[in-house]
Protein backbone atom coordinates (compact mmCIF):
# COMPACT_ATOMS: atom_id res chain seq x y z
CA UNK A 1 0.00 0.00 0.00
CA UNK A 2 1.26 3.43 -1.06
CA UNK A 3 1.29 6.62 1.37
CA UNK A 4 2.27 10.33 -0.04
CA UNK A 5 4.49 11.59 2.24
CA UNK A 6 3.07 14.57 4.62
CA UNK A 7 3.44 18.20 3.73
CA UNK A 8 3.63 20.19 6.67
CA UNK A 9 3.82 24.34 5.98
CA UNK A 10 7.67 25.42 5.94
CA UNK A 11 8.81 28.92 6.04
CA UNK A 12 10.15 28.88 2.65
CA UNK A 13 8.20 25.31 1.26
CA UNK A 14 6.85 22.45 2.10
CA UNK A 15 8.54 19.78 4.98
CA UNK A 16 8.00 16.45 3.44
CA UNK A 17 7.82 13.63 5.94
CA UNK A 18 7.63 9.71 5.79
CA UNK A 19 4.38 9.35 7.93
CA UNK A 20 1.65 6.23 8.19
CA UNK A 21 -1.81 6.04 9.85
CA UNK A 22 -2.00 3.87 12.71
CA UNK A 23 -4.71 2.60 14.33
CA UNK A 24 -4.12 2.16 17.99
CA UNK A 25 -5.97 -0.82 19.50
CA UNK A 26 -9.70 0.11 18.71
CA UNK A 27 -9.44 3.80 18.30
CA UNK A 28 -10.79 3.83 14.51
CA UNK A 29 -12.09 6.85 14.36
CA UNK A 30 -8.34 8.67 15.09
CA UNK A 31 -5.69 6.71 13.10
CA UNK A 32 -2.73 8.77 14.92
CA UNK A 33 0.05 10.05 11.74
CA UNK A 34 3.33 8.41 12.81
CA UNK A 35 6.89 9.38 11.81
CA UNK A 36 8.49 6.19 10.28
CA UNK A 37 12.15 6.27 12.35
CA UNK A 38 14.00 3.61 10.74
CA UNK A 39 17.03 3.83 13.61
CA UNK A 40 14.33 4.02 16.15
CA UNK A 41 14.31 0.30 18.18
CA UNK A 42 10.79 0.02 18.89
CA UNK A 43 7.47 2.11 18.55
CA UNK A 44 7.31 5.23 20.89
CA UNK A 45 3.90 6.65 21.43
CA UNK A 46 2.78 9.25 23.89
CA UNK A 47 1.34 8.15 27.09
CA UNK A 48 -2.00 9.96 26.38
CA UNK A 49 -2.74 7.45 23.45
CA UNK A 50 -2.58 4.47 25.98
CA UNK A 51 -4.77 6.63 28.57
CA UNK A 52 -7.22 7.08 25.61
CA UNK A 53 -7.60 3.78 24.24
CA UNK A 54 -7.69 2.08 28.11
CA UNK A 55 -4.33 0.26 27.81
CA UNK A 56 -3.89 -0.69 31.55
CA UNK A 57 0.33 0.23 32.05
CA UNK A 58 -0.15 -0.75 35.75
CA UNK A 59 2.60 -3.37 36.16
CA UNK A 60 4.44 -2.56 32.59
CA UNK A 61 8.07 -2.49 33.22
CA UNK A 62 9.49 1.47 33.40
CA UNK A 63 12.29 2.89 32.69
CA UNK A 64 14.02 6.23 32.15
CA UNK A 65 15.09 7.30 28.18
CA UNK A 66 16.46 10.06 26.10
CA UNK A 67 14.30 10.63 23.27
CA UNK A 68 15.79 13.29 20.86
CA UNK A 69 16.71 15.04 23.63
CA UNK A 70 14.07 14.70 25.88
CA UNK A 71 14.47 12.73 28.88
CA UNK A 72 11.24 10.32 29.35
CA UNK A 73 9.47 8.11 31.29
CA UNK A 74 8.49 4.77 29.21
CA UNK A 75 6.27 1.99 30.19
CA UNK A 76 6.88 -0.34 28.00
CA UNK A 77 4.41 -3.02 26.77
CA UNK A 78 2.14 -4.19 23.90
CA UNK A 79 -1.40 -2.86 21.88
CA UNK A 80 -3.34 -3.67 18.78
CA UNK A 81 -2.12 -1.69 15.83
CA UNK A 82 -3.50 -1.45 12.52
CA UNK A 83 -1.74 -0.29 9.62
CA UNK A 84 -2.29 -0.71 5.86
CA UNK A 85 -4.87 -2.71 6.71
CA UNK A 86 -3.23 -5.40 8.57
CA UNK A 87 -3.82 -5.31 12.41
CA UNK A 88 -0.60 -6.99 14.76
CA UNK A 89 0.23 -7.55 17.81
CA UNK A 90 3.38 -4.86 18.80
CA UNK A 91 5.44 -3.85 21.44
CA UNK A 92 5.04 0.04 22.18
CA UNK A 93 6.58 2.68 24.44
CA UNK A 94 4.38 4.94 26.02
CA UNK A 95 6.18 7.81 27.02
CA UNK A 96 5.36 10.45 29.31
CA UNK A 97 6.28 13.33 28.62
CA UNK A 98 6.11 13.20 24.74
CA UNK A 99 6.25 16.77 23.31
CA UNK A 100 6.80 15.44 19.62
CA UNK A 101 4.24 16.65 17.19
CA UNK A 102 4.78 12.71 16.07
CA UNK A 103 4.74 9.30 17.24
CA UNK A 104 7.40 6.93 16.08
CA UNK A 105 7.86 3.92 14.55
CA UNK A 106 10.12 1.65 15.16
CA UNK A 107 12.07 -1.44 14.17
CA UNK A 108 10.57 -4.32 16.44
CA UNK A 109 7.14 -2.65 16.24
CA UNK A 110 6.89 -2.12 13.06
CA UNK A 111 9.44 -2.31 10.57
CA UNK A 112 10.26 -6.52 11.71
CA UNK A 113 5.97 -6.49 10.59
CA UNK A 114 6.58 -4.26 7.14
CA UNK A 115 8.57 -4.75 4.19
CA UNK A 116 9.42 -0.33 3.35
CA UNK A 117 10.21 0.71 0.65
CA UNK A 118 10.82 4.49 0.01
CA UNK A 119 11.34 7.22 -2.81
CA UNK A 120 11.99 10.59 -1.29
CA UNK A 121 12.63 11.63 -4.54
CA UNK A 122 8.39 11.19 -5.59
CA UNK A 123 7.42 12.04 -1.36
CA UNK A 124 6.06 8.16 -1.29
CA UNK A 125 6.97 5.07 0.63
CA UNK A 126 5.10 1.14 -0.09
CA UNK A 127 4.36 -0.83 2.88
CA UNK A 128 4.14 -4.90 2.10
CA UNK A 129 3.21 -7.12 5.29
CA UNK A 130 5.89 -9.51 6.09
CA UNK A 131 4.67 -13.05 5.43
CA UNK B 1 -44.21 30.08 16.73
CA UNK B 2 -40.56 29.28 16.81
CA UNK B 3 -37.87 31.56 18.58
CA UNK B 4 -38.89 35.20 17.50
CA UNK B 5 -35.67 37.40 17.16
CA UNK B 6 -36.06 40.99 17.34
CA UNK B 7 -32.96 42.48 16.80
CA UNK B 8 -31.12 45.94 17.33
CA UNK B 9 -34.55 47.85 18.54
CA UNK B 10 -32.80 49.39 21.27
CA UNK B 11 -29.08 49.95 20.80
CA UNK B 12 -27.53 52.29 23.04
CA UNK B 13 -23.87 52.54 24.69
CA UNK B 14 -23.57 51.52 28.09
CA UNK B 15 -20.74 52.47 30.46
CA UNK B 16 -18.55 49.80 31.58
CA UNK B 17 -17.66 51.24 34.89
CA UNK B 18 -15.48 48.36 35.77
CA UNK B 19 -12.85 48.94 32.61
CA UNK B 20 -14.07 52.45 32.54
CA UNK B 21 -15.00 52.11 28.58
CA UNK B 22 -17.71 52.68 27.09
CA UNK B 23 -19.54 49.36 25.69
CA UNK B 24 -21.89 49.44 22.20
CA UNK B 25 -24.99 47.25 23.81
CA UNK B 26 -27.46 45.76 21.88
CA UNK B 27 -30.77 44.20 23.17
CA UNK B 28 -32.32 41.28 21.47
CA UNK B 29 -35.43 39.46 22.31
CA UNK B 30 -35.18 35.84 21.37
CA UNK B 31 -37.43 33.56 21.70
CA UNK B 32 -39.21 35.64 24.13
CA UNK B 33 -36.50 35.79 26.09
CA UNK B 34 -34.91 39.51 26.21
CA UNK B 35 -30.70 39.88 26.22
CA UNK B 36 -28.15 42.46 26.30
CA UNK B 37 -25.16 41.59 24.04
CA UNK B 38 -22.37 43.50 22.65
CA UNK B 39 -19.16 41.76 20.64
CA UNK B 40 -16.63 41.28 23.92
CA UNK B 41 -19.76 39.18 25.84
CA UNK B 42 -20.29 36.85 22.78
CA UNK B 43 -16.68 35.99 22.57
CA UNK B 44 -16.05 35.89 26.43
CA UNK B 45 -18.64 33.38 26.43
CA UNK B 46 -17.48 31.22 23.24
CA UNK B 47 -14.34 31.03 25.06
CA UNK B 48 -12.13 28.59 24.24
CA UNK B 49 -15.10 25.96 22.72
CA UNK B 50 -14.23 24.27 19.74
CA UNK B 51 -16.15 24.89 16.73
CA UNK B 52 -19.00 22.36 15.77
CA UNK B 53 -18.95 21.22 12.03
CA UNK B 54 -20.55 23.92 9.79
CA UNK B 55 -22.65 22.76 7.68
CA UNK B 56 -24.10 25.86 5.43
CA UNK B 57 -23.90 29.32 7.43
CA UNK B 58 -21.12 30.12 10.24
CA UNK B 59 -19.58 33.03 11.48
CA UNK B 60 -16.18 34.03 12.71
CA UNK B 61 -15.51 34.05 16.31
CA UNK B 62 -11.33 34.75 17.29
CA UNK B 63 -10.97 33.75 13.61
CA UNK B 64 -12.68 30.72 13.82
CA UNK B 65 -15.59 29.80 12.02
CA UNK B 66 -18.80 28.80 14.03
CA UNK B 67 -22.24 27.69 12.66
CA UNK B 68 -24.08 31.06 14.45
CA UNK B 69 -26.27 28.99 16.59
CA UNK B 70 -23.60 27.48 18.38
CA UNK B 71 -22.70 30.99 19.07
CA UNK B 72 -25.92 32.18 20.09
CA UNK B 73 -26.58 29.11 22.17
CA UNK B 74 -22.76 29.92 24.28
CA UNK B 75 -24.09 33.64 24.46
CA UNK B 76 -27.64 33.49 25.86
CA UNK B 77 -27.79 29.70 27.25
CA UNK B 78 -30.82 29.03 24.94
CA UNK B 79 -31.49 25.38 23.69
CA UNK B 80 -30.60 25.27 19.84
CA UNK B 81 -34.26 24.11 19.24
CA UNK B 82 -35.31 27.40 20.24
CA UNK B 83 -34.65 29.75 17.03
CA UNK B 84 -33.28 29.69 14.03
CA UNK B 85 -29.75 29.57 11.90
CA UNK B 86 -30.86 32.95 10.14
CA UNK B 87 -32.04 34.61 13.55
CA UNK B 88 -28.94 33.86 15.23
CA UNK B 89 -26.92 35.22 11.56
CA UNK B 90 -28.58 38.28 11.83
CA UNK B 91 -28.18 38.75 15.64
CA UNK B 92 -24.43 38.39 14.98
CA UNK B 93 -24.06 40.58 12.44
CA UNK B 94 -25.59 43.35 13.45
CA UNK B 95 -22.86 42.71 16.76
CA UNK B 96 -20.57 43.09 14.08
CA UNK B 97 -19.19 39.59 13.04
CA UNK B 98 -18.35 38.33 10.20
CA UNK B 99 -21.00 35.95 8.66
CA UNK B 100 -20.48 33.86 5.33
CA UNK B 101 -21.97 31.01 3.83
CA UNK B 102 -19.59 27.91 2.77
CA UNK B 103 -19.25 27.51 -0.90
CA UNK B 104 -17.24 25.19 -2.71
CA UNK B 105 -14.33 27.30 -3.37
CA UNK B 106 -13.48 27.37 -0.01
CA UNK B 107 -11.61 23.86 -1.41
CA UNK B 108 -7.41 24.28 -1.06
CA UNK B 109 -6.09 26.73 -2.96
CA UNK B 110 -4.37 25.76 -6.10
CA UNK B 111 -1.61 23.69 -6.40
CA UNK B 112 1.67 26.35 -6.11
CA UNK B 113 4.83 24.36 -4.67
CA UNK B 114 6.20 20.76 -4.39
CA UNK B 115 4.77 17.99 -3.23
CA UNK B 116 2.34 15.57 -3.56
CA UNK B 117 -0.21 17.68 -2.60
CA UNK B 118 1.43 20.45 -4.56
CA UNK B 119 1.60 22.69 -1.76
CA UNK B 120 -2.17 22.59 -0.62
CA UNK B 121 -1.63 19.98 2.70
CA UNK B 122 0.89 22.46 3.74
CA UNK B 123 -1.61 25.43 3.18
CA UNK B 124 -4.19 23.82 4.34
CA UNK B 125 -2.42 23.00 7.99
CA UNK B 126 -0.42 26.55 7.95
CA UNK B 127 -3.38 27.99 10.12
CA UNK B 128 -2.85 25.10 12.64
CA UNK B 129 0.97 25.13 13.65
CA UNK B 130 0.85 23.91 17.03
CA UNK B 131 -2.17 22.68 17.23
CA UNK B 132 -3.16 19.10 17.41
CA UNK B 133 -5.58 18.61 14.24
CA UNK B 134 -7.69 16.04 12.74
CA UNK B 135 -7.95 15.11 9.01
CA UNK B 136 -10.76 13.98 6.87
CA UNK B 137 -8.48 13.99 3.92
CA UNK B 138 -5.32 14.94 3.28
CA UNK B 139 -6.83 19.07 3.01
CA UNK B 140 -9.65 18.75 4.61
CA UNK B 141 -9.25 19.54 8.19
CA UNK B 142 -12.25 18.80 10.88
CA UNK B 143 -10.74 20.29 13.83
CA UNK B 144 -8.03 22.02 15.35
CA UNK B 145 -7.58 21.69 19.46
CA UNK B 146 -4.78 22.54 21.55
CA UNK B 147 -4.70 18.86 22.85
CA UNK B 148 -5.20 15.24 21.70
CA UNK B 149 -7.86 14.72 24.43
CA UNK B 150 -10.12 17.74 22.83
CA UNK B 151 -10.21 16.29 19.10
CA UNK B 152 -10.78 12.85 20.56
CA UNK B 153 -13.44 14.55 22.52
CA UNK B 154 -14.80 16.22 19.07
CA UNK B 155 -14.56 13.51 17.01
CA UNK B 156 -16.74 11.42 19.47
CA UNK B 157 -19.53 14.42 20.33
CA UNK B 158 -19.88 14.77 16.52
CA UNK B 159 -19.65 11.34 15.50
CA UNK B 160 -17.17 12.17 12.56
CA UNK B 161 -14.05 10.49 11.87
CA UNK B 162 -10.53 11.77 11.02
CA UNK B 163 -10.09 9.22 8.06
CA UNK B 164 -6.59 10.57 6.64
CA UNK B 165 -5.23 10.67 10.60
CA UNK B 166 -4.52 13.13 13.30
CA UNK B 167 -1.53 14.68 15.00
CA UNK B 168 -0.10 17.80 16.19
CA UNK B 169 1.38 20.14 13.51
CA UNK B 170 4.91 20.88 14.23
CA UNK B 171 5.42 24.41 14.82
CA UNK B 172 9.35 24.30 13.97
CA UNK B 173 11.72 22.23 11.48
CA UNK B 174 13.32 20.64 14.82
CA UNK B 175 9.56 19.27 15.65
CA UNK B 176 9.30 18.04 11.84
CA UNK B 177 12.35 16.37 12.00
CA UNK B 178 10.98 14.64 15.13
CA UNK B 179 12.85 16.44 17.51
CA UNK B 180 11.26 18.34 21.09
CA UNK B 181 9.81 21.89 20.75
CA UNK B 182 12.71 24.17 21.80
Amino acid sequence: MRFEFLELPGETSALLRPVVPVQVEDLEDAPQLCLIDTGATTNRFGMWLAEATGIDLSGAPESTIRVGGVSTTARHTRADLTVAGVRYDAPVTFCDPWPFAFNLLGQEGFLRFFRLTVCAAESWLELEPER
Amino acid sequence: MRGAVAAGRQRHLRRDESENTIRDVAQFTISGHDFELDRDRVEDAVGRQLPDPVREHYVVVHGRRYPPKQVISCATGLDRADFTTHQARRVLMRLGFQAARVTHEQNPPEATGEGPYGGRQAAALAPFVGKWVALASPTDVLVAADTPQEVLGWLARHNRRASYGMFRVPASLYEAEGLAPQ
